[in-house]
């Protein structure tokens, strides 16, 4: 498309160079580029300047791009390399909860209230008011273990 | 809470024990025949305090227990319970039968020597 619009252009400029003199070719053309004896005109330089710019920044746009969408796929990459990691952990946890929970559903759980009051309060277990309540014979053997006395 | 206070304790709720006959028999058992002076004392005084029959012949009428322990803190302590007791009814009237019909003359003189303090202190 590009060499087709240069043509162009030269075969135009051929046509105008009848009307404009040479010096004001050349003033339009610094390069004093000349075609089969034609004089290059300004305007192709201007196409092909403006095709190279828009070339250029359409290059430079697509390296951009292409260097955004690389660093997109890593990054992606990255994204979901971290967030398998992150989905193998949380499965793991859950499944680990789910265990758990099972087990649980599976355990039976008693607790032993008295043993439980016993260890958080030692004292209260010979507080003369919890040993009035308790049977003679209960009295019996713990009076003999705490003096060490063998059970008749 | 070392192991002689447990005791002590143990002992105390034997004195407010509903079966009083059975706390008594366990006292009689293990407190009066303890090694520790301190226990013995205890447990006479809380035989003293349940002023029955039972309880008090333990201790006035038994060589060595409560008014007869050869521990001389044992016996007074036992002694001045008595002398607290509201009503020395019961006890008096088991001094009265230890002196006349007590078969050791140690324990007659014990029990007369009590009795004559309990005289005077009413």
């Amino acid at each position: 498309m590009q060499i087709g619009k240069i043509s162009l252009h030269t075969t135009n400029t051929s046509k105008t160079n009848n009307n404009c003199s040479p010096e004001k070719k050349l003033a339009s053309n610094p390069f004093g580029v000349s075609f089969k004896g034609n004089v290059i005109q300004a305007d192709v330089f201007e196409g092909t300047k403006k095709a190279g710019i828009g070339k250029s920044i359409s290059e430079k746009s697509k390296l951009f791009a292409s260097a955004v969408v690389s660093g997109i796929n890593n990054f992606n990459e990255a994204f979901k390399s971290r967030m398998n990691s992150v989905v193998s952990f949380g499965k793991k946890i859950t499944t680990n909860v789910f265990d758990t929970i099972e087990k649980f559903g599976n355990t039976e759980i008693t607790f032993d209230m008295t043993g439980i009051k016993n260890k958080l309060f030692p004292n209260r277990q010979y507080s003369v008011k919890n040993l009035a309540s308790k049977d003679v014979s209960e009295l019996k053997t713990l009076w003999q273990d705490l003096a060490g006395i063998q059970a008749a | 809470m070392d192991n002689n206070q447990k005791i002590k304790n143990i002992i105390q709720a034997l004195g407010e024990h509903k079966d009083s006959q059975a706390a008594i028999d366990l006292l009689t058992e293990l407190g009066t025949n303890s090694p520790d002076d301190e226990i013995r004392e205890i447990t006479a005084q809380t035989l003293i305090k349940k002023n029955t029959h039972e309880s008090l012949r333990v201790v006035l009428i038994s060589k060595g227990k409560g008014i007869n322990d050869l521990s001389a803190r044992v016996a007074m302590a036992s002694i001045n319970e008595l002398l607290s007791l509201k009503d020395k009814t019961e006890a008096i009237k088991i001094l009265d039968d230890t002196i006349k019909m007590h078969s050791e003359e140690e324990v007659r003189n014990t029990a007369r020597s009590v009795r004559a303090l309990m005289t005077f202190s009413s």
